[in-house]
């Protein structure tokens, strides 16, 4: 039998696709079954944030960090405050500082249980997505009360926070994590050892640590690769410096080490959020600044924190006046998609969507 | 290192190409001339000392008056961070692509070359990607830029 003639053709995969997490759109490569080539075509979102930020005051400036990394909102907010503030020495209260990581490090595990359950959706298995939001649910009842809202926050104002917790607030967070906690070896028994989950994720998309470092990937991700780097650990800002936490690692570099890493440090969180109930000290939330007439002295800053997708930092110029010069948002997906094309070509479409969906990228980081 | 053990080791082992800015309590801070941006960058990646392996971020600036390129470093192995700066020409602003150092670059030149209008040489991929393909309206992150949609607030002028 003579053989048959092949040829590469072109298959476009969003930017609508499901498991493109958002409006990313790849234009693929293909042979067969197998990729050959990735180009990722972004842009659809773009909402150029920076330009809009340097027309705003400082204060305006936050709500729109809701927008700019929706899953873990209050990150993005403390990442800009947090920068205004030492860019303008803003002494914050003690009790501010400890509401800030029990919202960070609340958002972090919803963001998390978010990826647990679209991961495992994209890949095929339904029932995780239920679990995960479930439990997310509890989180974000825990901001609906505190702020009044369950998706983009403003709860981070310079100086502090914009509301006080409510007194039902604690035991019921104590709950949540009571019940994550338990929940947890359900999450686990659902996929750890399944074998369906471990064709589809072990040894899939491998990712070194030398590379990684070299793209710039950060985060879980990067953990995930064998680096123990954390900036909560290796360069602790807020209150992390009190805590007693652990940094997880994982060795392999594959979908499955990204998932696990992730799981891991849900765990962390949890232990987290537990010491920072029982250390929240008595006091003001908010110490006073002008919104109108906030002037930091001229200097420029980049500042970062560890968001739960990587590093997410903002730089901001300031020119002393009320509104800032420049704003450069860093979020950590934007790196995260350039290292797709490294790393899917070669496998199947199917390993594709597995990457792609443990890399958890989202799209307004990537975009702005 | 501390922060200042590192300034002094930079300032001695890249004499004569770097000037310090004072950047008060945060980063270190150095102003670098363009034609030495790739030997220094080099160096701040593969000395010994220093290893700055990690890009986080490149941010173009327009202050109004000159064009500036920030780069944002980190090393992993030695826990420091540092700041290069590169002021460029307002007439004919033009880089040296660091790729080759840090792949990470890519995206973040192709986006300053998009929204500032920098020349970033030896890129090999500059092409639109965050404007519309048929963009004609110049550079959106310069501050003498305007468009018939954009909407100033003179109540929030200095």
């Amino acid at each position: 039998m003579s053989k048959l003639r092949t040829e590469e053709f072109t298959v476009n995969m969003g930017p609508h696709h499901p498991s493109t997490h958002g409006v990313c759109r790849l234009i693929l490569t293909m042979d067969g079954e197998k990729v050959v080539k990735i180009e990722p075509v972004i842009g659809y979102l773009h909402r150029s944030m920076e330009k809009i930020c340097e027309n705003r005051t400082y204060a305006q400036c936050v709500p729109l960090m809701d927008r700019f990394e929706y899953v873990t909102a209050m990150s993005a907010e403390y990442v800009f405050v947090n920068a205004v503030e030492k860019l303008a020495e803003v002494e914050v209260p003690e009790r501010a500082e400890y509401l800030r990581v029990i919202m960070l490090e609340l958002n972090r595990i919803a963001s998390h249980l978010i990826f647990y359950g679209s991961t495992a959706m994209d890949i095929g298995a339904l029932t995780p997505f239920i679990y995960g939001l479930r439990e997310r649910e509890l989180i974000i009842d825990l901001f609906e009360m505190t702020c009044g809202q369950r998706l983009t926050y403003n709860y981070m104002k310079i100086g502090g926070v914009s509301h006080d917790i409510p007194k039902e607030f604690i035991p019921k967070c104590r709950e949540a994590v009571k019940i994550i906690s338990e929940k947890m070896s359900d999450y686990e028994g659902l996929l750890n050892e399944n074998p369906i989950w471990l064709a589809r994720t072990k040894n899939i998309g491998v990712l070194s640590a030398d590379k990684a470092i070299a793209y710039g990937v950060s985060g879980p991700i990067l953990r995930a690769s064998g680096v123990k780097y954390d900036i909560r650990k290796n360069e602790p800002y807020s209150i992390y410096d009190r805590l007693d936490f652990n940094i997880p690692t994982r060795p392999n570099g594959d979908c499955y080490d990204r998932y696990c890493l992730r799981l891991d440090e849900i765990r962390e969180s949890l232990k987290i959020i537990s010491q920072a109930l029982d250390g929240l000290p008595e006091g003001d939330t908010l110490k006073k600044v002008n919104p109108f007439n906030f002037r930091p002295p001229a200097g420029e800053i980049y500042s970062r924190i560890e968001n739960s997708r990587g590093e997410m930092g903002v730089y901001i110029v300031s020119d002393g006046s009320t509104k800032p010069l420049r704003v450069k948002m860093r979020g950590s997906s934007y790196n995260h998609i350039q290292i797709i094309p490294e790393l899917a070509p070669g496998g199947l479409i199917a390993d594709l969507v597995a990457i792609f969906a443990t890399f958890d990228v989202i799209m307004p980081e990537v975009d702005r | 290192m501390t922060r200042d053990e590192l300034k002094e080791y930079i300032a001695g082992h890249l004499e004569g190409k770097l000037k310090p800015l004072d950047s008060g309590k945060f980063n270190p801070l150095f102003e670098v001339i363009e034609s030495d941006l790739l030997t220094v960058a080099q160096v701040l990646r593969d000395d010994e000392n220093l290893k700055f392996d990690f890009l986080s971020c490149i941010s173009g600036i327009d202050t109004g008056e000159r064009f500036e390129i920030i780069y944002s470093l980190t090393s992993l192995a030695k826990n420091h961070r540092l700041e290069l700066k590169v002021v460029l020409s307002r007439e004919n602003p033009e880089v040296e692509s660091v790729q080759g150092i840090w792949p990470a670059a890519n995206w973040y030149e192709r986006e300053i070359w998009e929204l500032y209008g920098f020349d970033i040489k030896n890129h090999g991929n500059l092409t639109r990607f965050l404007l519309a393909d048929d963009w004609d309206q110049g550079y959106p992150l310069r501050k003498d830029w305007d468009a018939p949609d954009f909407v100033r607030f003179p109540e929030l002028e200095r």
